[in-house]
């Protein structure tokens, strides 16, 4: 392998199998909240199963994920058509490496919508989502690996908010989403990651930034409300009931159109995500 | 904590209740969306013992088995939850999964001296908890067939029993 196909699965491995310092930290703040409760029982479960699967470097969850790319690039850095090609390689052995759970459809277009092609039973032959590459101020070149499983894609919504100037409305509206999909997701406490911009790929990409980047020591005002009102529904763990139904809100505001609409991306990160890690190539 | 091994009596099952946190060891039957209706069917027509499946006294526990390990799916998926109440019926005493269920399936463990548990997706404990592993059948449905896992102080939380479910 290239040195940048091994630090690519390396840090592929890193981010299906590691829980960061602030991610651990929230995660025994919110356990000394509700000692004794089934919530705290089950957060207590989730962060022994981290730290075993840090110590055996193997998988956070059976649903392993989708591996999703974010890259930073500097002034001086270049990402080029090689560039991208080792980190496909890279990625395709970090997942056999993981392992990943085999979740290749093969087939058509048909057999991939209906799964009548079958399954691939190389982990590595999941192909990772598109790539979305960032220039940055920073002369680095930094790439994050986030492992996205298959629960909150079912629970996420990606859609429009009529904002009538008012930033509450947009916050009452997000709130609204969130109870919901935080209940029926099953794996929580969450994170929600939220992303604000001008069309769905924008929304979308913003929510993708936010659960690279974000940090549960460093909350906004705005990411606070969020996650206050959503905890104020007693979801709590696996919606066994309780004060942390979420850790944290990771929000990422875009530029925005002279409009009274907003698009909105939510994703209920499950108790696991954001799965990622980063490396500088 | 309360211990128990498979198979289950109907008196280990009767002293459950909600929030019970209990520890699961012996042989488990796993299976998930696209094998648990074919197990149904099979119940139904008294063919169980043709696909080498003894549901008495056992536990099913809703999850694929990958070489990334098992982990709970959501119960409250239509051909899992649906599953309840048959296999309880033939057998099964305990559906071991996630998520909130019906009110009426609730009723119809308690019909059947059956109890739903959730489990954490706690894929790394189970794996070192996992200490045997084998197809069943249906193996042409991979990590969805119908598995035999050997299980060792599986810790779960009793969420519907005798009635009552920990879902408001």
């Amino acid at each position: 392998m290239t040195d940048i196909e091994e630090k690519v699965c390396d840090c592929l491995v890193r981010a299906g199998s590691t829980f960061r310092e602030d991610q651990k930290e929230a995660y025994r703040k919110a356990i000394a909240r509700e000692p004794g409760t089934s919530s705290c029982w089950v957060m207590q479960q989730v962060l022994d199963n981290a730290l075993v699967a840090e110590k055996n470097r193997g998988p956070l969850c059976d649903d392993t994920g989708i591996p999703h790319i974010f890259i930073e690039v500097g002034p001086n850095r270049q990402v080029s058509g090689d560039i991208l090609a080792q980190i496909h390689a890279g990625i395709e052995a970090g997942l056999r490496k993981l392992p990943g759970r085999p979740m290749a459809i093969m087939g058509d277009d048909y057999h991939r919508i209906d799964q009548s092609g079958g399954l691939n039973p190389d982990s590595g032959a999941l192909a990772p989502s598109p790539i979305l590459i960032k220039p940055v101020e920073e002369d680095v070149l930094r790439l994050t690996v986030l492992m996205l499983g298959g629960g909150p894609a079912i629970r996420g919504i990606t859609q429009r908010v009529f904002h009538k100037h008012s930033v509450q409305v947009v916050i009452d509206e997000i709130v609204a989403r969130a109870i919901p999909a935080v209940s029926q997701l099953g794996c929580s406490p969450c994170t929600l990651a939220v992303g604000i911009g001008r069309s769905q790929f924008e929304a979308t990409s913003m929510m993708m930034e936010a659960m690279a980047k974000g940090n549960y020591n460093v909350q906004s005002e705005f990411e606070q409300t969020i996650t206050n009102r959503v905890n104020e529904s007693n979801v709590g763990a696996l919606g066994l009931g309780g004060k942390t139904s979420v850790l944290a809100t990771f929000a990422k505001v875009g530029p925005q159109r002279a409009s009274g609409v907003r698009i909105v991306a939510l994703r209920p990160c499950c108790c696991f995500e954001p799965r990622r890690a980063t490396v500088e190539l | 904590m309360i211990e128990l091994t498979t198979p289950f009596s109907e008196e280990d099952i009767a002293k459950l209740r909600v929030g019970d946190v209990v520890s699961i060891s012996g042989y488990i039957y796993t299976g998930r969306d696209a094998v648990l209706p074919k197990i149904v069917k099979h119940a139904e027509e008294g063919t169980l013992s043709e696909v080498g499946v003894d549901l008495r006294g056992q536990v099913i526990f809703h999850t694929a088995v990958s070489p990334a390990g098992v982990g709970p799916t959501s119960s409250n998926k239509l051909e899992i939850e649906s599953s309840f109440e048959p296999l309880s019926r033939h057998g099964i005493k305990m559906h071991l999964g996630k998520g909130a269920i019906k009110p009426e399936t609730v009723k119809a463990l308690a019909e059947n001296n059956a109890v739903f548990a959730v489990i954490p997706p706690v894929t790394a404990l189970l794996e070192s908890q996992t200490e045997e592993r084998e197809v069943v059948c249906y193996p042409e449905l991979g990590m969805e067939a119908l598995h035999r896992i050997k299980v060792n102080k599986y810790q779960a939380i009793i969420a519907a029993a005798q009635g009552e479910s920990i879902y408001k």
